[in-house]
């Protein structure tokens, strides 16, 4: 118990530096490369005046230090701050000027930042609104690459010589060629257009989840076949095989009490760093094609129209995503194997 | 569309999860055209990402938006062979008063969504709001504009402050929606879209807009009953939705898929849009200081050859005006084209023969955005290549493009960059005065007295056919040897929409009437 205690502590407080360093990264790179939020928000037709007003009124023109700490500031006490560009209700956000007499008074200036500030839609909830759609695609892209590549892995993993390890190298090989985009385009072409089999654009119910969830499938399951199979293959070398056999253990213990074991220690790791980083990429064209409304689709929205506030709040989830499984998957290691304990 | 909550998105994952598991086949797929006869399903390019004032914004996608919910003075339908048709909507009748003043006359019989009667008090109230040039989109209007009263049906519009004559709001008031004027003494008109127009706003969720036919539209109600649009941001994403039934309308056809979509059991409109694509040039960094490697450069460009990579999207044009736009002729004297032996002649003649001794031209174009613009650009670029121009193609993706696209006056601002211009009127103010008179310059730079003069006068002039002769031989001609800008072609809309629709019809500068559209049988 000591040693978890002290594994969490040490690891979490890792992952706050890891998360912390994401997003002052995210926060100054946003800022540093082209591309005015303002511009974004107002259109292409309005004077330069009216922009800086605006840019002055969001505190885009501050300093990005003083931009940063402001930004911690909301952030430790849980506001991930407001999107630029959707209101309340994910639509338009008040960008209307309040004026008196021809002049913006004190008073119509402040009652406009309220107006604004409590319009505009938190990052918070935009991602709540969006985060159980995309777990239900993940859930269901996992499901149907464990599906697949669980039985293909394992046996050419279990038979490396025979036809079944060829079957997982081509399958394997099939699928990481298909750039997911285009999979993505034909079968919504074939599986919806054509064969009518199946719903694909937005999102009115669980059968729009399965088209985009086969993309991913395809896109995650050779990681898993290849690593698997090889994983399997390399334990199948190991003298505890022979031993198992010379003890009169059944097939199927040594396959699946040891071996399976055995191998399921770098395919955790596999799954910790890459499969997170797979998903993740995935989840995002997969959603923007299929106009599927999670966090994937809202991030590639806020990208192209420089949504700061959501493509910041979306970073720091991911990296804090990404440090828990992490965190998550060093943890089960241990159980496997106690040799691993550090 | 049945509204989605968390409970019922798990319930539903759940049931949906279990049928799926005992190997039913998918029996919550219905196609969406099949019960889509009360509604309309159109799938929008870009967000609507501003308030519903609409003074607030110069945002093309909201502008579409609000066609639908707001009622205009007047419509102008734009079309080829009469650009200047108007069709009158709020008002019954519009004159010519004298050089500062318009007078409309108004309808009786409407009424705004939110229950106020129309009357001229809200003309006066938005006509003084929204030209304000403190808004955002006060931009589209020439100066502040004042309105009064003369009677409970007549407004009189009058140009107060500012050089520019009360006419100009005679195809001007076709732009500009019509709101409430207690919506704008109350500050209520960010809050909600409250217009007079055939749709009325009822919901907004995520990237769904859903309007439904208003009971009392002055011009009666629309034949179909709802209108839910969307914002799709892939454009293949949006042709596939209309091809499997769950979209009725797409905009932004691109040009590769045009012939597709011809294959296809579904209707494709082309309309030549109030758009010219340019390539401007900026005069304060050389080359392009001097007028003749500007003209040159014109001399350097086949546009035939562009015409053929837009295929559908592009539409031959002549000058800086769309031929759907006042004013527009296609013969303009002193028009430079393509002539590889008279530009070389002129660039020798500014000091640069075959480009010897040019400095580097930055050439900034975007992608994701116009159709085609990298594939034409790279021709663009060989072609000034071939005579001599030392070119540098920069194709940068939208929003950082246009970081740079209006920088016209930095010591790194590309010395040519490539946009089109959408305005909503017929109205040519709307193009050159940002663009090409001193005071605006916002994309071109290359100004001069004698182009500023030309503006000038042409927008002075009340009388509308005086003032299209003096837009047809001064202003054009001027446009024509300065060059602050190269007209490339007119930008063609591309729409899509299912058969059975009809009655439909799209603006030039994209918005859609639905006022009449129906489901045929």
């Amino acid at each position: 118990m000591a040693f978890v205690l002290t594994f969490l502590l040490r690891r979490l407080a890792q992952g706050i530096v890891v998360v912390f360093l994401v997003s002052f990264l995210i926060f100054a790179l946003l800022r540093l490369i082209p591309g005015d939020p303002v511009r974004i928000m107002l259109g292409t037709n309005v004077s330069e005046v009216t922009l800086e007003q605006k840019a002055q009124e969001l505190g885009l023109r501050d300093p990005i230090p003083v931009q940063y700490a402001n930004y911690i500031y909301d952030l430790v006490r849980g506001d991930l701050g407001q999107s630029y560009l959707l209101g309340e209700s994910g639509g338009a956000a008040p960008t209307a000027q309040n004026k008196q007499g021809g002049q913006i008074t004190a008073e119509a200036e402040l009652a406009r930042e309220a107006e604004i500030k409590t319009a505009r839609a938190p990052v918070l909830k935009l991602i709540g609104d969006g985060l159980p759609f995309t777990l239900q695609l993940a859930g269901l892209g996992l499901l149907f690459t464990f599906l697949v590549a669980l039985p293909l892995g394992l046996s050419g993993g279990l038979k490396p010589e025979r036809w079944q390890a060829k079957l997982a190298f081509f399958t394997g090989s099939l699928f990481i060629s298909l750039p997911n985009f285009w999979l993505a385009l034909v079968l919504i072409l074939l599986i919806s257009s054509k064969a009518n089999l199946l719903p694909s654009i937005g999102y009115k119910g669980f059968a729009y989840t399965i088209l985009p969830a086969i993309v991913l499938a395809v896109e995650l399951a050779p990681v898993i076949i290849r690593g698997l199979s090889v994983s399997v293959a390399g334990s199948m070398q190991q003298g505890f095989v022979d031993g198992g056999i010379v003890r009169g253990l059944p097939w199927s213990r040594i396959v699946w009490r040891h071996v399976v074991r055995n191998a399921s220690i770098p395919m955790l790791n596999l799954f910790g760093v890459q499969i997170g980083g797979l998903l993740l990429g995935g989840v995002f064209v997969t959603e923007y094609i299929f106009d599927y409304p999670g966090i994937g689709k809202l991030t590639i929205q806020a990208v192209l129209q420089r949504d700061f506030p959501i493509i910041q709040g979306v970073a720091i989830l991911a990296a804090g995503v990404l440090v828990l499984v992490n965190i998550l998957v060093d943890l089960i290691a241990t159980y496997i194997d106690r040799r691993l304990k550090y | 569309m049945a509204k989605t909550t968390r409970r019922t998105f798990l319930k539903g994952a759940a049931a949906a999860g279990t049928i799926a598991a005992l190997g039913g086949k998918a029996p919550f797929y219905k196609r969406a055209h099949a019960d889509s006869r009360k509604y309309i399903t159109y799938l929008q390019t870009e967000p609507l990402t501003s308030s519903w004032d609409v003074s607030s914004h110069t945002i093309l996608a909201q502008i579409y938006f609000e066609h639908h919910v707001f009622g205009k003075l007047i419509q102008t339908p734009m079309t080829e062979n009469n650009p200047e048709q108007i069709n009158f909507d709020l008002a019954t009748g519009h004159k010519i008063i004298d050089e500062k003043t318009i007078e409309y006359t108004l309808r009786d019989d409407v009424y705004f969504h939110a229950g106020q009667k129309f009357g001229p008090e809200d003309v006066k109230a938005t006509f003084e709001y929204a030209s304000d040039p403190q808004r955002p989109a006060g931009t589209w209007y020439p100066g502040q504009a004042e309105v009064e009263i003369v009677d409970s049906r007549t407004v009189r519009v009058r140009a107060a402050k500012g050089a520019y004559p009360g006419s100009l709001f005679w195809f001007l008031s076709g732009f500009l929606p019509i709101m409430s004027a207690d919506d704008i003494k109350n500050k209520a008109i960010g809050e909600r879209p409250n217009g007079t127009g055939y749709y009325k706003f009822v919901s907004r969720e995520g990237p769904t807009t859903k309007l439904v036919a208003y009971d009392k539209y002055h011009l009666g109600k629309a034949p179909i009953e709802e209108y839910i649009s969307t914002f799709v941001g892939d454009a293949n994403t949006r042709l596939l939705s209309l091809l499997n039934g769950e979209a009725d309308l797409i905009e932004r056809i691109e040009p590769e898929q045009y012939e597709t979509l011809l294959k296809e059991k579904v209707t494709v409109a082309r309309t030549i849009s109030t758009e010219n694509k340019y390539l401007h040039f900026r005069g304060h960094r050389k080359p392009f200081d001097d007028v003749r490697v500007r003209h040159a450069a014109c001399h350097a460009i086949n546009r035939d050859l562009l015409l053929e990579i837009m295929g559908p999207a592009g539409h031959k044009s002549v000058g800086q005006l769309s031929p759907v736009k006042f004013g527009y002729t296609d013969t303009i004297a002193g028009t430079p084209e393509y002539d590889p032996d008279r530009c070389q002649q002129l660039l020798a003649e500014a000091g640069y023969p075959k480009g010897e001794g040019m400095p580097e031209i930055e050439y900034l174009t975007s992608v994701g955005f116009y159709p085609k613009t990298k594939e034409y650009g790279e021709l663009i670029a060989v072609m000034l290549q071939e005579q001599g121009f030392p070119v540098k193609l920069t194709v940068m993706e939208v929003a950082a493009w246009l970081d740079r696209v209006f920088d016209t006056k930095g010591p790194t601002a590309p010395q040519l960059a490539d946009t089109g211009w959408m305005t909503g009127s017929p109205e040519p103010n709307l193009v050159v005065r940002p663009m090409w008179h001193s005071a605006g310059s916002i994309l071109s730079n290359c100004s001069s007295p004698e182009l500023d003069a030309a503006i000038d006068k042409q927008q002075t002039i009340s009388d509308p056919a005086a003032r299209k002769a003096s837009i047809q031989t001064e202003l054009m001609p001027a446009l024509a040897k300065q060059m602050p800008s190269f007209g490339l072609f007119t930008s063609v809309l591309i729409h899509a929409h299912n058969n059975a629709l009809k009655g439909l019809y799209i603006y030039p500068n994209g918005p859609m009437d639905l006022s009449k559209a129906s489901w045929s049988a």
